[in-house]
């Protein structure tokens, strides 16, 4: 998002919040026309379009999937199915109102828009008539999803489409060289996931259309999370926190402070952070590792910042997003790391993943040592983190190194906790081993920013001897 | 009932998955924020209250969100028992 954008929609918030009848139906419009609105530009024009249309699309059909009997009738479903199309609609009408500066004009004729709906619009009512075989169409969802995820994550097979859409238009004038992308996907994919989920388990409450809709593609959330949970965010989409003189001021310092830490300092430590080219160029370790810190700051600052927007533009509106980062680069061991870093991404892959697969082997009949348990959940769930992010094997090396720090972790405090020398013990001693241990731990973290941030495994392992002073 | 409570995930906590019988842990202490119960151990946790307290823990449940000390997590299992 450029920081106009994000004016525009702190403006928007702001009236947002003010509504008192009709906000949770503005709501859905405002983020719905911001999936169209934010949508980079596509190889194919006409993407730009029909990627929204499925981001909606994909978000109606998983509440056809997932919803309660009593939250499906009609009544009080067709206000935010009519605010939906209508969005839909008003986009596609910009081939004729020509507003360059807001959307693409190039969208598709009414009647291929009206065909694309009806297609959705038959496949929701056959979900909805056809319970029974939901829990099937559960399944198959949720791999689908997976399956989306893992190839527009996967740069080479992005690359192939993309490659193939500039050849097929030609290399003539004004030939768009973008590639593929979803916009938002990641964290809506991640939303839906944990709804199929938690409605497989029952967990899942009774949402209309509406408050579904708004939970998966909420604005201010909409591109870079934090990832809420649907139960949480719908009690304050009901019932909006009401805003005191403090809460404003606390509001506006999140937004403001998230904004500075954005485009300010991000941007500047930008200029300094590691990168290919520096490595290829720096000589000595010393600044490698200015580099080097400059690039965890920056990403923590960059990252922060925006969940720091996101918040308070919820805030302005009455809901509250969850927190994201808690101090994270101050904690003493890795655990804490990832307890305060990415939080509600580590929070879902350890709902979704890590824990029942922890249960799975601890409760089984011939039960696994426990070092064996750890090592092979730690490292799997690191693992799945990392390729996240992108299926490269930088990123697969990334969650590797966390993987195996998170073991050695474990395994050092289960040696060391009943070995503490009684200087270790004292306060001073505490204080001292606290520090020491922040200092490695952020340095342990820095240094697997090196095969997160670096293109390749090799250049990451260059940067790595060189630090050290052996290259 | 909820001191007793207490009492037996404090014993737990303390011989079972930090293998210090003596240490002592308050009621209000943080046990998930602070570092001191790690991701592998919660799960531990989870399945002894589970077979402990026959109350179900959901695997989303297992943060500091839903509870972070002693006091939290027995006044759930407390309320749990009473539902069922």
């Amino acid at each position: 998002m450029t920081i106009v954008q994000i004016a525009i929609l702190a403006i928007v918030a702001l009236i947002l919040g003010r509504l008192s009848k009709g906000r949770e139906l503005a709501l859905l419009a405002v983020s719905a026309f911001v999936v169209f609105w934010l949508q980079p530009d596509e190889p194919f024009v006409t993407l730009r379009f029909w990627i929204p249309v499925a981001t909606l699309g994909i978000a109606v059909l998983a509440w056809a999937l997932t919803s309660a009997p009593e939250a499906r009738g009609w009544k009080q479903n067709w206000p935010a199915a009519a605010v939906l199309v209508g969005v839909v609609l008003l986009m596609d009408l910009n081939r004729y109102f020509k507003l360059e500066k807001v959307y693409i004009t190039g969208t598709p004729l009414l009647p291929l828009t009206f065909g694309g709906l009806a297609g959705i619009f038959a496949f929701v009512l056959l979900l909805l008539r056809w319970q029974k075989a939901n829990r099937f169409w559960m399944v198959i969802t949720f791999i689908g999803i997976i399956a989306i995820f893992s190839f527009l994550k996967t740069p080479s097979l992005v690359k192939i489409v993309s490659d193939f859409a500039v050849n097929r238009r030609g290399q003539g004038a004004g030939a768009i060289t973008a590639s593929l992308s979803w916009l938002g996907f990641s964290y809506i994919a991640f939303r839906l996931m944990h709804t199929i989920r938690d409605r497989q388990s029952g967990r899942l409450p009774s949402l209309t259309l509406g408050e579904y809709v708004n939970y998966v593609i909420f604005f201010p959330s909409f591109t870079a999370g934090p990832i809420d949970r649907a139960e949480r965010f719908i009690k304050e989409l009901r019932v909006p926190l009401s805003l005191g003189n403090e809460d404003w001021i606390d509001a506006g310092t999140r937004f403001f402070v998230g904004l500075f830490k954005k485009f300010v300092v991000a941007d500047l430590l930008a200029v300094i952070s590691l990168n290919d080219l520096l490595v290829s160029q720096v000589k000595t370790a010393g600044w490698m590792w200015v580099f080097l810190y400059a690039y965890a700051f920056r990403i923590y600052f960059d990252f922060s910042g925006y969940t720091d927007i996101a918040i308070g533009l919820g805030r302005i509106m009455g809901i509250r997003l969850p927190e994201n980062f808690a101090a994270p680069y101050l904690k003493p061991n890795l655990t804490q790391f990832w307890n305060s870093w990415h939080m509600t991404l580590t929070q879902w892959f350890r709902s979704y993943f890590f824990n029942p697969f922890t249960r799975a082997l601890r409760s089984g009949k011939r039960p696994w040592p426990v070092w064996i348990v750890i090592l092979v959940t730690q490292v799997s769930t690191m693992v799945l983190i990392g390729l996240w992010h992108g299926v490269t094997a930088g990123f697969a090396l990334w969650g590797l190194w966390h993987g195996l720090g998170l073991f050695i972790q474990n395994r050092w405090s289960e040696f060391t906790r009943n070995r503490m020398p009684a200087w270790a013990q004292s306060r001073h001693g505490q204080v001292a081993l606290n520090i020491v241990s922040i200092f490695v731990t952020f340095n342990f973290v820095a240094l697997g920013w090196l095969f997160f941030n670096l293109s390749t495994p090799i250049i990451a392992w260059r940067a790595m001897l060189r630090l050290f002073g052996s290259a | 009932m909820p001191d007793s409570i207490i009492a037996i995930l404090e014993q737990h906590i303390a011989s079972k998955i930090l293998k210090q019988p003596n240490r002592r842990i308050k009621p209000d202490e943080a046990i998930i924020s602070s570092g001191l119960i790690d991701s592998f151990s919660l799960v531990d946790l989870a399945l002894f209250v589970e077979d402990t307290f026959n109350v179900r823990m959901d695997d989303s449940e297992l943060n500091a969100q839903t509870f972070d000390n002693l006091d939290q997590l027995a006044s759930i299992i407390q309320t749990r028992q009473k539902k069922s």
